[in-house]
């Protein structure tokens, strides 16, 4: 028993290591000005981010070589802007609902038992302050080395930048002025328009539909409402200097999205739904071993809302697996050996879906 | 804790749409289940005006719901120093559409008033209240907008000609007039 939860320790320990290194990896990455095309940096993020550590911690987790590759698999080809959207968010809030299925997979163990990585990352932080002092030939290192040396500067500087944050005298104001006059809450992927205010995309577009193209603050015709971007600098700094507020709404957001009805649905899809309940019933079936109140709400929630688009196939079943992971960490050892087999096949049941879903997409 | 109580937002959402129905604050006809987002947002929004009012309140205004009704808010203006109808306490009548910050919030003066601007029902002849509506505006700087046209009347876009005209030809009249409408109705 002991010896087993030892090394589940090491394992979390690993992937915490894992984890970290990586953030610092993509930051970088990030920053690198001179490559244009955002699906060749994340490729090339991939094949050096999925690291023997990783393998090795993700097999102590339980998932196997064949997971990660139907993971792999299904990310790759997600659209370049929201890919890269999706990893700037990643990167400054770890808690998000809305992923595609790799970073799911990858985040899983730091998200869904906050006590376990909480505990480790006090102890970890000085084995690895040990660490670095000793033997050069550090993960991390290596990892931050193959990107760039030079770039290493601009981590560390943006490390030490990260500190102060947390506590400005001017919160306050801070507050007021990054809120979005509209919803009169902290701006949630802010748009500029071309008078120079900002507002959340979703209400300056809804300002544009509902009561014609001005600018709500100063009136100004806004000649592009409807194509409106995301301003990324500002968007950027409200996720480092308030990410409660944005996770929070992230998460209604998130549950807020899921419609009540599929009704604009065309047929084919509609037979696509009904291809995708009957997987999720299997699911629930596996799901049903660990006989947990919790994940069968969970499941129920799936089943109910089962609707049209991909991406939110995969954010519930994202969901369904962190419920299952926390309880899996949770229970006795049994229970633990019995939630994790489920939660493997269900990981592989849903990587197929996707799979099989997409493959038929591309048939038809 | 904060995860429990978003995560039951929009069904409590719908719940509290469906009350205002049966509360019966006007136009709930149109509101079927599928703004039910939108009553949520809204009510996210007059909530927080709610709380920005109570912590600093506009000059001489005061408002909030009138019951549990979030969408239905009394509100009082107290007559501005130096006019005629200074001290008078006028209470107002707000009501916030469904789909709030993108409409304008219907707003009557329950008191009456000898204003230029008010009809005998009340009604302002307001343009931030119509076609000038902006979705950044709040209630309180609605609440000081009326409370400026109250000092100064805009007799050239009038909801009772008459008394724009003798605003414009004989001021002390005029005055006389609504001090002592303000001595008899606000008081």
């Amino acid at each position: 028993m002991k010896e087993r939860s030892n090394a589940k320790h090491v394992a979390f320990k690993k992937f915490d290591r894992w984890r970290r290194s990586l953030l610092r990896v993509l930051m970088c990455v990030r920053e690198a000005p001179t490559i244009p095309n955002a699906t060749e940096r994340t490729d090339s993020g991939c094949g050096m981010l999925l690291s023997p550590g990783f393998r090795s911690a993700a097999a102590m987790a339980g998932w196997d070589e064949e997971a990660l590759l139907l993971a792999t698999v299904v990310v790759e080809d997600t659209p370049v802007r929201e890919s890269r959207q999706h990893k700037r968010r990643r990167l400054r809030t770890p808690l998000s609902t809305t992923s595609t299925r790799k970073r799911a997979l990858r985040r899983k163990p730091a998200v869904s038992i906050p006590p376990v990585v909480l505990r480790l990352d006090d102890d970890d932080d000085e084995e690895q302050a040990a660490d670095r002092g000793g033997e050069t030939t550090n993960k991390e290192t290596e990892a931050v080395v193959a990107v760039d040396g030079a770039k290493q500067i601009d981590k560390e500087g943006s490390l030490s930048e990260k500190a102060p944050i947390k506590r400005f005298p001017c919160m306050d104001r801070l507050r007021e002025e990054l809120s979005c006059a509209i919803c009169l809450e902290i701006c949630f992927e802010p748009s500029t328009t071309s008078c120079g205010h900002s507002f959340c995309i979703k209400c300056l577009k809804s300002a544009a539909n509902k009561c014609g193209k001005r600018c709500p603050k100063c009136r100004q015709l806004i000649s592009n409402a409807r194509s409106c971007t995301i301003n990324t600098v500002l968007w950027n700094t409200i996720q480092l200097l308030f990410p409660e507020e944005v996770e929070a709404r992230k998460r209604s957001s998130a549950v807020a999205a899921t419609p009540p009805g599929g009704k604009t649905q065309s047929s084919s899809s509609e037979q696509n739904n009904s291809n995708t309940n009957i997987s999720s019933r299997s699911i629930r079936r596996s799901a049903a071993q660990a006989s947990s109140q919790v994940t069968e709400r969970d499941t129920r929630s799936f089943r109910r809302r089962i609707g049209p688009s991909q991406s939110e196939d995969a954010a519930m079943a994202l969901r369904l697996q962190r419920e299952e992971f926390r309880m899996a960490f949770q229970g006795s050892r049994e229970q633990q050996l019995r939630a994790l087999r489920s939660a493997r096949a269900n990981l592989r049941a849903a990587a197929s879906m996707t799979v099989y879903g997409r493959l038929r997409d591309r048939t038809t | 804790m904060s995860s429990t109580s978003t995560g039951s937002l929009p069904p409590g959402a719908g719940r509290g749409g469906g009350a205002i129905g049966g509360g019966g604050v006007g136009g709930v006809g149109g509101r079927g289940w599928l703004s039910a987002t939108s009553v949520s947002s809204s009510g996210k929004r007059i909530k927080k005006e709610m709380l920005e009012l109570n912590a600093n309140p506009p000059a001489d205004c005061s408002a909030g719901p009138k019951g549990d009704n979030l969408y239905h808010w009394v509100s009082t203006i107290i007559g501005p120093q130096g006019t005629p109808y200074e001290d008078g306490i006028f209470f107002l009548d707000i009501v916030f559409p469904c789909d709030y910050p993108f409409k304008p919030p219907k707003v009557t003066f329950k008191t009456r008033i000898y204003h230029g601007n008010v009809d005998s029902a009340g009604n302002l002849n307001l343009d931030i209240l119509k076609d000038g509506w902006s979705p950044a505006m709040t209630i309180s700087k609605v609440l000081l907008t009326i409370r400026s046209i109250i000092t100064n009347p805009d007799p050239y876009n009038p909801e009772i000609s008459s008394i724009a005209q003798l605003y414009l030809r004989d001021r002390a009249k005029h005055d006389e007039i609504a001090a002592e409408w303000t001595r008899r109705f606000a008081r």
